[in-house]
């Protein structure tokens, strides 16, 4: 079989499969379509509340590429320790059992926003009346002079989970006695404000027990970062001496990394590490840009329903998004997921369309039940999704409020990833 | 027997009316719809399947949930994100949060 025939041969079997998975498409039924593109915590999110709350009325598709997910919260408390790798994937098996979602593992490839079809990785396309992206963050490999997608089996930047953690887990183990970690947070906006400081918490819970001679070097290219008085605490409190913080004003900027040797050059300095986690700027997923909804890095939202402002069709949620004061967080992508759910059965089905309301809480564990947290609430204004009111965790809390926030984490990772998956 | 009988009836009246006047206006304006399209908020963190760090709330009573909102909501009860969540809900919202909640099977 030639490559051309192999993949008409693939092309014929995918786009079998698919009339088998999707029978209200190849029927013609009048169930209108909704297309979802990405099966994280906004896709995911979305796919089952549209199925579950239309009881059937709507033919819902999820086209995502990984049978399991690997959520991006908790892959720190993987890397630390805290959780199994197994604890944090989970199955879209429920989505199709329980509520008749439609699940096709493939990529996205491209829109066609004025035809509403979906190209997929196969060559099959899916016709959709409403479309949902939800494609979470890639990863600019250029922003870094040195970086690529090579570099990061060298220099892993594990910021969308699954094997680059591990990657990133057993170079930590393994790294030589009284060695130095480096760690390059992103420049904003990104995934997850407090993840990369929740990241050097957990290497130096590692390194406290296995390495405690080791040190950490985290060369920002900012200024300031999320729940920083927090986390500067914690790290003098269980870390003392280990972890050294450098701001962008005090090393004057990155200029690059060389995986080969190692090293991170700034205007200051050049760093020499062990083992280094690089994290790049980021922007929307390549389907958000291919859709042709996108403004610069990312994609502008009406505030009061997640549809894109270049496309009243189609809708973006989570990380891919321009959501002004809400952060790129699982919680995030989670909350919006419901408003765009409860908008577009409004438009398809006449359903009630309710206001919109966001909310979002981030909880990061410092060491052993030292859970910290900052959440907010938010409303739909005109131009932009707006802060109603927020709280952060306060330096001086005791020992037993700190673990009772990082138990109730517990208790909301099983809650979210109930609501993304049962 | 008649009067057994009128006796009874205006018992049963002074007991729906006070129910009515002393426990149902923490419930009034209750819509289901919107219950459920609020419960949306709450399903991030709590679900049903256990009580592990955040407390499983279907099937609940739905004045105790009534209640517990607004302890939240007035800061009576400690915890920052329920304070919030609380916070930002009207009698209305509270209301129809409660009597979905209590609608869904334990």
């Amino acid at each position: 079989m030639n490559n051309l025939s192999r993949r008409s041969f693939v092309s014929f079997a995918l786009a079998s499969t698919s009339l088998l998975a999707m029978p209200a498409i190849s029927t013609g039924s009048a169930r209108p379509k909704v297309v979802v593109v990405g099966g994280g915590a906004g896709g995911a999110t979305a796919a089952r509340y549209i199925a579950k709350d239309s009881k059937g009325a709507i033919d819902v598709t999820l086209i995502e590429a990984s049978k399991h997910y690997y959520t991006c919260f908790y892959s720190n408390l993987y890397l630390g320790g805290f959780r199994d790798y197994d604890s944090i994937g989970h199955s879209y098996d429920n989505l199709s059992a329980n509520h008749g979602v439609n699940v096709v593992h493939d990529w996205a490839i491209s829109v066609d926003s004025s035809a509403r079809k979906v190209r997929l990785g196969s060559g099959a396309t899916v016709s959709y009346d409403r479309l949902v992206l939800s494609p979470g963050i890639d990863i600019k490999y250029d922003s870094i002079d040195g970086y690529s997608v090579e570099a990061q089996t060298k220099m892993p930047h594990a910021w969308k989970s699954g094997t680059q953690v591990k990657v990133l887990r057993d170079q930590v183990l393994n790294m030589p006695k009284g060695g130095t970690f480096a760690m390059v947070p992103p420049p904003n906006p990104y995934r997850c404000p407090p993840g990369p400081y929740e990241r050097i918490s957990m290497v130096a819970h590692i390194l406290k027990e296995k390495n405690p001679t080791a040190k950490i070097v985290v060369i920002d290219p900012k200024n300031k970062f999320s729940k920083q008085g927090l986390f500067m605490a914690g790290w003098e409190k269980h870390y003392p001496g280990m972890v050294e913080w450098i701001d962008n004003d005090t090393h004057g900027g990155i200029k690059n990394v060389n995986p080969e040797t190692m090293e991170i050059e700034t205007d200051l300095d050049t760093f020499k590490a062990d083992v280094a986690c690089v994290v790049p700027a980021q922007r929307a997923g390549a389907i958000a840009m291919n859709a042709g909804v996108t403004d610069g890095d990312w994609s502008p939202i009406v505030p009061a329903s997640m549809q894109t402002k270049a496309d009243s069709n189609i809708y973006v949620l989570g990380d891919a998004s321009v959501a002004s004061a809400m952060p790129k967080s699982g919680f995030s992508a989670n909350s919006q997921a419901k408003v765009a759910a409860n908008h577009i059965r409004g438009e398809l089905t006449d359903s009630r369309v309710f206001p919109a309301k966001f909310s979002n809480t981030c909880w990061s564990l410092v060491a052993t039940n030292d859970g910290i947290k900052v959440g907010a609430n938010y409303k739909a204004g005109e131009e932009k999704i707006e802060v109603v009111d927020k709280f952060v965790s306060k330096t001086d809390e005791g020992n037993a409020k700190r673990k009772k926030t990082y138990e109730e984490s517990i208790g909301w990772y099983n809650g979210i990833t109930t609501d993304m998956f049962s | 027997m008649v009067n057994i009988v009128f006796k009874f009836f205006i018992a049963i009246s002074c007991l729906l009316i006070f129910r009515g006047l002393v426990a149902e206006p923490l419930l009034d304006g209750a819509d289901f719809d919107y219950g459920e399209y609020l419960s949306g908020q709450c399903l991030t963190c709590h679900q049903n399947s256990s009580d592990e760090g955040i407390p499983a709330i279907n099937g609940a009573e739905a004045l105790y949930i009534a209640k517990k909102l607004i302890l939240y909501k007035n800061k009576e009860l400690e915890n920052e994100v329920m304070q919030l969540v609380a916070g930002a809900l009207d009698k209305e919202q509270i209301a129809s949060l409660a009597i979905y909640f209590n609608s869904l099977e334990k």
